[in-house]
C-alpha cells in the first residue's frame, strides 16, 4: 500500500523536538517507516509532498496542532481544566521551537497585513472548544459562547506564559481557572440581581398604572 | 506519375486518417466494462485501442517539425511559461546532480530547461537528462535542437526511442532516476495507469515524478471564456497555420477528455506514489486557473 503524505506527518512530529518545524524533519521522516529509506527526502520531494517554503514547515506545525488537541483526547479529562493542563503538557517537549512556529503562522504568505492573529485564535479556540466538549460542558445559548470565549483568553494567556516561564505555566493555567471562574460566578451574581431589580421596577410601574 | 502524397493524412484510408495534432489524442480507456473490442477516445470520437500506438507515431513522424509552432498557437505561447514554471518548481540541481528521465519529451524542450536551471542556477553540469519519446521524428528534432546547444555530445543528454508505457526494463532499469518528467504527452498514451506504473518502476525511492499537462479550469466565468477561445479561436487557428481545421478540434477536444485533477491524482496514488492533499497547492499545482496543471508526486 502506498504511504501517504499524512502518515509521513506522523512520522515526523516525534522528531520535531529534536529538529523544530523545519523541512528537515519531514525529509526524515522515511528514515522512520517499517521499511526506512537509506536517505532522507530530497528537498523537492518534500515541496512536492507537503508544499514548497515555508509551506511545507505550515503543514508540519498544523499537523503538531492536530497532533496537541488528539493528546487532549487521549488524556480523557474529567473536566476542562485536566483538558487544557494535558494540552499544556503536550507543548513541553517542543517549547523552544514554539516562538518561531507560531511566528511563521502568523506571518501571512502574501506578505500582507504584516501580522495575521487568526491562525493563533483558531488554535486558541480549537483548544478552548475541545475542553468543554471532552468534560461535557452543557451550556447553552449566550453561556455556550462566554465559556469558550473566556477559555480562549485563559488558554492563550497560559500558553504565552508558558513560552517565557515553563516551570509555573501550569500554576499560571490554576490561577487563571480561579480567577476566571470567580469572574463566572461574580458575573452571574450581578446578572441574578439586575434581574430581581428589573422585576422589581417592573412591579412597582405596573403597581401605578403605568402598563 | 502517381504524386506522393501531400501528407500521411491523405496517405492513409478513412479509418486511420489522423490528424496533425494527434499527439493531443486523449486515448484513455472509454468504459472498463467494454472489453471487446477495447476502445478509445479520439477527442470526442471512439476508435479501436490497438490501433492508437501506430496512429499516434505515425502522425508524428509528419508533424515532429511544427510541434512548436501548434503549441505556440494552441497557447498562445504561453506554454513556454509553464514548462519554465514545471523545471523552476523542481529546482534541479540545486542539492546536487541528478540523474533525470523526460518521457515524451521529444522535442527536449523540458530537459534543456532542465539543464540550463541546473547549469545557470547551481553551476552543475552533472545533472542527465534522458530523453524518451515513441517517435523517431521528434527525437531527431530534438536532438537538432540540442546540437545547437552546450549540452551536444556530452553525457548530460541522450536520446531514446521507447514507449512511456513499455520503457524496456533493460534499458531503463528499476530504481534509476531522481526525476521523472512528462509535459503535455500523457493524455497521448493509450493506457495512463501503465505510463504511471511505468514511472513509479524506474523511478528511486524518493524520487519524483511530475506532470505537465492541460486540466480543468474550475473558475465558470474563465472557463466560459476559455470553452470560447479553445472551440472558436483554436480550430480557426489551425486552418490559418496549418490549413487544418479538425486537427485542431481533436486538440480541444482531447483537452476536455482528460480527467479532472483530483481524478489524476487518484490514478496518480494508485499507481503507488505518495502525493500531498487533493487541493491546489497539494497534489496538484493549477496554471492559470487551471488550464494546464503540474501534478507532483514522490515514490516512497
Amino acid at each position: 500500500m502506498a504511504t501517504s503524505s499524512a502518515r509521513l506527518l506522523k512520522l515526523a512530529l516525534p522528531l520535531v523536538p529534536e529538529h523544530g518545524f523545519t523541512r528537515a524533519a519531514l525529509a526524515r521522516s522515511v528514515l522512520h517507516l517499517p521499511t526506512p529509506h537509506v536517505a532522507p527526502l530530497s528537498d523537492r520531494a518534500v515541496s512536492s509532498l507537503f508544499g514548497s517554503g515555508d509551506r511545507a514547515r505550515k503543514t508540519l506545525f498544523r499537523a503538531w496542532l492536530d497532533g496537541g488537541v488528539e493528546s487532549m483526547q487521549g488524556a480523557r479529562p474529567a473536566s476542562v481544566k485536566e483538558a487544557l493542563h494535558a494540552r499544556l503538557a503536550y507543548n513541553e517537549p517542543a517549547l523552544p521551537h514554539l516562538p518561531e512556529a507560531f511566528a511563521l503562522l502568523s506571518a501571512p504568505e502574501s506578505g500582507m497585513p504584516p501580522f495575521d492573529p487568526m491562525p493563533a485564535l483558531k488554535h486558541a479556540a480549537r483548544v478552548a472548544d475541545e475542553a468543554c466538549y471532552l468534560s461535557a460542558d452543557q451550556s447553552l445559548r449566550l453561556a455556550w459562547y462566554a465559556k469558550r470565549a473566556s477559555l480562549i483568553g485563559v488558554y492563550s494567556a497560559a500558553e504565552l506564559h508558558q513560552l517565557t516561564s515553563p516551570q509555573s505555566a501550569h500554576a499560571f493555567l490554576d490561577g487563571l481557572l480561579t480567577t476566571s471562574s470567580t469572574i463566572d460566578s461574580s458575573v452571574e451574581d450581578v446578572r441574578l440581581f439586575s434581574s430581581y431589580i428589573f422585576r422589581s421596577w417592573a412591579g412597582i410601574i405596573k403597581s401605578k398604572g403605568i402598563l | 506519375m502517381q504524386r506522393a502524397p501531400r501528407c500521411l493524412r491523405l496517405a492513409l484510408p478513412r479509418v486511420q486518417r489522423v490528424n496533425r495534432l494527434a499527439r493531443c489524442i486523449n486515448t484513455q480507456p472509454d468504459t472498463p466494462s467494454n472489453p471487446t473490442p477495447r476502445t478509445t477516445s479520439f477527442g470526442f470520437k471512439t476508435v479501436p485501442e490497438e490501433a492508437k500506438e501506430s496512429l499516434v507515431k505515425n502522425v508524428f513522424d509528419s508533424v515532429a517539425s511544427s510541434y512548436d509552432l501548434m503549441n505556440d498557437a494552441s497557447s498562445l505561447g504561453v506554454h513556454r511559461l509553464w514548462k519554465d514554471t514545471l523545471v523552476s518548481t523542481l529546482r534541479p540541481g540545486k542539492k546536487g546532480p541528478l540523474r533525470c528521465i523526460d518521457v515524451a519529451g521529444g522535442t527536449g524542450d523540458i530537459a534543456l530547461r532542465i539543464l540550463d536551471h541546473a547549469r545557470e542556477k547551481y553551476a552543475d553540469r552533472e545533472t542527465t537528462v534522458e530523453v524518451v519519446d515513441i517517435n523517431g521524428q521528434m527525437l531527431k528534432e530534438g536532438f537538432r535542437r540540442f546540437k545547437k546547444t552546450m549540452y551536444h555530445n556530452t553525457p548530460q543528454i541522450s536520446f531514446h526511442e521507447a514507449n512511456a508505457q513499455e520503457l524496456p526494463a533493460t534499458q531503463f532499469t528499476d530504481n534509476t532516476y531522481d526525476l521523472y518528467t512528462i509535459a503535455f504527452g500523457i493524455r497521448n498514451c493509450t493506457s495512463i495507469p501503465d505510463v504511471l506504473k511505468e514511472a513509479y518502476r524506474v523511478l528511486k525511492p524518493g524520487g519524483t515524478f511530475a506532470c505537465l499537462e492541460f486540466s480543468r479550469v474550475n473558475n465558470p466565468l474563465l472557463s466560459l471564456a476559455y470553452d470560447q477561445y479553445s472551440f472558436t479561436m483554436i480550430p480557426l487557428l489551425g486552418t490559418i497555420l496549418a490549413g487544418d481545421r479538425a486537427s485542431y478540434q481533436y486538440l480541444v477536444e482531447s483537452i476536455r477528455k482528460f480527467p479532472p485533477q483530483p481524478e489524476f491524482a487518484s490514478m496518480i496514488r494508485e499507481a503507488g506514489f505518495t502525493t500531498g492533499k487533493d487541493v491546489d497547492g497539494g497534489a496538484w499545482t493549477d496554471l492559470w486557473g487551471g488550464i494546464a496543471c503540474i501534478h507532483t508526486a514522490v515514490k516512497i
